[in-house]
């Protein structure tokens, strides 16, 4: 491969973090469309409609046992807020087990921490009763980064990799925990029904380090980020707390707002490089939703192969927010295809709106 | 950079890229794949070219692969397959129509350029054949494009026998657009570019995209392609200058 396969020989010598080990988890329970639209004794057609056209099969949730009637009871704000912190660390914790397992280590291993998550606001954060519950190093560095949605996995990314860049050889952990079953509010409008036929529970982790002795077996280098905000979009994708409960919103012309400007920061993300978007191996672009994935792919000029794990990983866990690129990731490693030199570029978009991109190297 | 196996000739709106190796049939070797790479991304890249012509020097547009590049000894590994295949690719994504100008023989590699331009125009002295068959190998991706055109039944005994497909039974079943005398095939190409009107590459990159996509998606999934894509070409200049147009003219009645 010629001259421009090569971005990261600009960098003048300093070392690039690679993403060295993954971890991802989800609660035990997972449920078809099908059997969601019966629990929640859901008989309208147009909602059911929702559900079943999706492209998503199933979704692991985190819902209360049916009662008498067979269907799944209200749950109020403190109940939901319970199980995001319960899920977030029972999940999160064996998300962050297997990824340092994986490599042979341990909590006590882990010099810094980022924690993203939208699902629940705790105080003390999710970081801190994490690092308590998974007996961490009293000295762990930490940052939460709370409420960015689903574009947030690339924010920790960019966030965990700059942490690494600046202390060579540490173990930095990055934590998405979405347990989008918290928020889950679902009162058979039309406006909850695109929600919650949507978003499913995951958490994943993984562990970036910047080190000369590390090659590209070990994984990919994170070269550059790149990111976009659509002011003018700011109400299209929000979170609303009404009735004591946070509901959240989705304009349905999100897609096409997306579509019509995710060429930007990707240009400007890969034009700083003196790439293309043809010198790109891999892309790792958020499950957002069928239409998300259909914008990006005609305005990024995308096959249906460059997006097989998107498209998988909708199909298999639902919107999973800002863990969704990681388990795209994860896909992407076990299917064992990267070679050394390979360029890959993540995509997640979010409320803001926001577009977050990032270039990586094998 | 100068070509070897190629020329690529620019002038404006037009491109033409000339398969260039006149004494070996044209046939494919590795480097024309590379240079046939690089001409595609350089016509990607300058954004002005709206009609690509794809023709050949000598007598016959391609023989197909060049055997003499595979070793004698070592069997040869898949990539260069995989190669090829993105060459084709690249081509039939280019923004730009793209017409392939045949004469004389259209074998193999050949037939799978061909078959990825949007448009075949070919003198009465063309012939076509995917005769990897009797060679002991594969067609390429011609096996998945071929079928397209011309039917399942004709693409099966085409690609198993090997035969050869005369210019008029090809016009006749769908394997080419336009048939030309011997000496027409300048302006045969001409006429078959006249038909397009004013070429909007968006439109035809995304039009050609949803066209070859629609035998392998349901309804409902190709609904949601047509709409992004639409969408994205309804943003376009071209087509915000065809509705500012389309007032003015409404305004001066």
């Amino acid at each position: 491969m010629g001259a421009k396969k090569d971005p990261a020989s600009r960098a003048g010598g300093s070392i690039f973090p690679r993403v060295v080990s993954i971890g991802t988890a989800n609660p035990p329970t997972k449920y078809t469309q099908r059997e969601l639209v019966d629990l929640f004794r859901c008989d309208d057609p147009v909602l059911t409609q929702f559900f079943t056209s999706s492209h998503i099969d199933s979704r692991h949730l985190v819902l209360p046992a049916p009662g008498p009637d067979g269907s799944i009871p209200r749950e109020d704000g403190t109940v939901l807020l319970e199980k995001h912190r319960k899920y977030s660390l029972q999940v999160g914790s064996e998300a962050v087990l297997k990824c340092l397992g994986a490599r042979g280590l341990t909590p006590q291993d882990v010099d810094s921490m980022v924690v993203v998550t939208t699902t629940g606001m705790l105080c003390p954060s999710l970081s801190a009763l994490l690092s308590a519950h998974l007996g961490m190093r009293r000295d762990v560095q930490r940052i939460d980064i709370v409420g960015m949605g689903c574009n947030a996995g690339v924010n920790g990314l960019f966030t965990a990799a700059r942490f690494a860049r600046a202390n060579p050889e540490t173990n930095v952990l990055l934590l998405s925990s979405e347990i989008c079953s918290a928020g889950y509010v679902f009162d058979m409008t039309v406006r909850t029904a695109v929600v919650n036929s949507l978003f499913g529970d995951a958490c994943s982790a993984v562990l970036l380090r910047a080190d000369d002795g590390m090659g590209w077996r070990d994984g990919p280098r994170l070269l550059d980020f790149e990111s976009y905000i659509v002011h003018e979009a700011a109400r299209d994708m929000r979170f609303d707390f009404e009735n004591g409960l946070w509901s959240f919103y989705l304009n349905r012309d999100i897609p096409y707002k997306i579509g019509a400007t995710i060429e930007k920061p990707v240009d400007a993300l890969l034009s700083r490089h003196g790439l293309k978007r043809r010198d790109i191996d891999h892309w790792l672009v958020h499950s957002g939703g069928k239409k998300v994935i259909d914008s990006v792919k005609y305005n990024l000029k995308l096959t249906d192969w460059d997006v097989r794990h998107t498209r998988s990983v909708l199909r298999n866990y639902g919107n999973i927010s800002s863990s969704a690129v990681l388990f795209s990731y994860q896909e992407l490693v076990r299917e064992v295809v990267t070679r050394e030199g390979d360029l890959g570029v993540v995509i997640a978009m979010g409320p803001g709106v926001s577009l977050e991109t990032g270039l990586l190297q094998w | 950079m100068e070509f070897e196996t190629i020329r690529l000739e620019t002038e404006g709106q037009r491109a033409r890229v000339i398969l260039n190796r006149a004494g070996r049939g044209n046939a494919i070797n590795v480097k024309m794949v590379e240079e046939l790479q690089a001409a595609f991304h350089r016509i990607e890249d300058a954004n002005e070219v709206r009609v690509v012509v794809l023709a050949a020097a000598g007598p016959d547009f391609c023989r197909g692969i060049d055997l003499t590049d595979f070793s004698r000894e070592r069997i040869p590994d898949i990539h260069g397959f995989s190669r090829w295949e993105k060459v084709c690719r690249s081509l039939e994504r280019l923004p730009a129509v793209t017409i392939a100008a045949t004469d004389g023989e259209v074998a193999g590699g050949g037939l799978q350029l061909a078959l990825a331009c949007d448009v075949r125009v070919a003198t009465s002295r063309s012939f076509f054949h995917f005769h990897d068959v009797r060679m002991g190998f594969i067609p390429g991706m011609g096996t998945y494009r071929l079928a397209k055109f011309i039917g399942l039944g004709r693409a099966r005994r085409m690609a198993l026998t090997g035969r050869k497909v005369q210019a008029e039974e090809a016009q006749r079943i769908g394997l080419i657009d336009h048939l030309c005398g011997a000496g027409d095939l300048e302006s045969s190409v001409a006429a078959a570019i006249d038909e397009f009107g004013p070429i909007h590459p968006e439109a035809v990159e995304l039009i050609r995209r949803l066209v070859d996509e629609s035998y392998e998606n349901p309804w409902e999934d190709f609904l949601g392609n047509f709409l992004a894509a639409q969408d994205r070409a309804i943003r376009s200049k071209d087509f915000r200058d065809h509705v500012a147009r389309a007032h003015e003219e409404a305004g001066k009645k």
